[in-house]
């Protein structure tokens, strides 16, 4: 206590001191006096200054106390404390000389409810992607049927890496594994997420990507409840499936995903069909392929068939319609003849060179001719005078 | 394990599929020539040849996206 006021030299006018010295000295037992402790109370009055430190006031029913808390420290929280939340700060009691005010410096702040400031910043975050549209489950996009190229985002070491390439191995052993190393938890991961993302972009002919975390603390699971990296996940340029959540815990990564798997070996199977289904699937296509074909050619031999038919058919038609033409023709020749003529009781006079005698000149006295009647020809000669 | 990053199979196992079941499914509807039936079906052995091979030929390769290879 040797900073501490001496309150015999300041018993009269004559000692007292200036108001800087008395601050100092203040400070001085304050911060002497009160080591670092923690306090419980509310959040009030919080602003965040340009400079990232937070002010705010923490106070009770009967009290208040006012608070800094500098962005070197706050920069390891998750969120800003919302107003009126119950908080325990760790803190160090001082007195600011230039303004003669009480104060804490806190140095870690959290949530009486558990998990509360997590919480509230997991809120935050899902409203912002909310407003954006990134949890529409409209927006989800299928999974590859045939996935050729998977890529892994994860940490190198993560057994998650080891399950996916022994499902993938059994499964659908076509695929082609793509590690894109990041770290998963921890300072800087985040970044090196959001990188990883936006790497794919980088990969030719990829299909899907698994990120995976190989397990660790739930506070771990902070990374994949950022914002940031949500959003890089959610303009990856193929579809994501994520298998980085517990089975309780749900994060911001696992509802924007584009499928959420329970496990790294689920994503796994997820990302891939199962080898003899496929097997089975193509030696159906065969069956069928050659089926249609044969059905094919057979039903070309049955339309030749009818073809030959109908063809035959034509021909017989048609001769049987030029025969009758020929007969209507015949008949209507027949008609025209001069020797139908001859019935009517005409005869017709020729020579014997077959010429018709039609004048008088022509039949010289004496001279023979032939006269056909209707029956028959018979052998005349004119009369000589 | 082999495998060339350099020279990835000409087609992708989907689009192969998928032109395979395109062709069955166009032979079993009936309004198609013979002629044209039976290139597709020639397509289709052809693309049915692919995938089969690409199946028996099948080994996972793992590789690490900045180049190096990470077998296990």
């Amino acid at each position: 206590m040797g900073a501490g006021v001496d309150l015999f030299a300041q018993a009269a006018a004559e000692g007292a001191l200036t108001v800087g010295d008395f601050t100092r000295r203040a400070r001085a037992v304050v911060e002497n006096g009160l080591p670092p402790l923690w306090i419980r109370g509310e959040v009030s009055g919080f602003k965040r200054w340009r400079s990232g430190h937070w002010y705010f006031a923490l106070r009770d029913r009967s009290a208040q106390i006012r608070c800094v808390m500098f962005a070197n420290e706050n920069r390891r929280l998750p969120t800003e404390p919302a107003d009126g939340m119950q908080v325990y700060v760790f803190a160090r009691p001082t007195i600011w000389e230039d303004k003669g005010e009480f104060r804490l410096t806190v140095l870690e702040l959290m949530s009486t409810e558990r998990d509360g400031l997590w919480q509230l910043a997991f809120q935050k975050a899902k409203a912002a992607l909310e407003r954006d549209g990134l949890l529409e489950p409209g927006r989800k996009r299928p999974l590859p049927a045939y996935a050729e190229r998977i890529a892994i985002i994860t940490s190198p070491d993560a057994a998650a890496l080891r399950d996916i390439a022994a499902i993938v191995r059994q499964r659908w052993p076509l695929a082609e594994l793509m590690l894109v190393s990041t770290r998963v938890q921890g300072d800087g991961a985040e970044g090196e997420l959001c990188a990883a993302f936006a790497k794919l972009k980088r990969i030719p002919r990829l299909d899907v990507v698994i990120v995976g975390r190989g397990g660790g603390s739930k506070e771990d699971l902070w990374t994949f409840n950022s914002e940031r990296v949500v959003r890089a996940l959610a303009a990856a340029c193929v579809p994501v499936i994520s298998a980085v959540g517990h089975e309780t815990d749900v994060t911001l990564a696992d509802l924007v995903a584009d499928f959420r798997a329970a496990t790294p070996s689920a994503a796994a199977a997820a990302a891939t069909p199962d080898c003899e289904e496929v097997e089975a699937h193509v030696a159906h296509l065969a069956t069928r392929l050659g089926r249609s074909a044969a059905t094919r050619v057979e039903r070309a031999g049955q339309q030749l068939e009818r073809l030959e038919d109908r063809l035959d058919g034509a021909v017989r038609w048609r001769l049987e319609r030029d025969h009758q033409q020929i007969a209507a023709l015949a008949g209507r020749l027949d008609a025209l003849s001069p020797l139908k003529i001859l019935d009517r009781g005409y005869s017709l006079a020729r020579d014997a060179a077959g010429r018709v005698l039609k004048r008088v000149a022509q039949l010289e006295p004496g001279s023979a001719f032939r006269l056909r009647v209707t029956d028959g020809e018979v052998h005349a000669r004119v009369n000589e005078s | 394990m082999t495998g060339d990053p350099s020279s990835p199979p000409p087609t992708r196992f989907a689009d192969e599929i998928e032109r395979l079941e395109e062709i069955v499914r166009r032979l079993e509807s009936s309004d198609l020539d013979l002629d044209e039936s039976l290139k597709l079906f020639e397509d289709g052995v052809e693309r049915l040849r692919v995938v089969r091979e690409r199946l028996k030929a099948a080994e996972v390769k793992l590789r690490q996206v900045r180049g190096e290879r990470v077998d296990r």
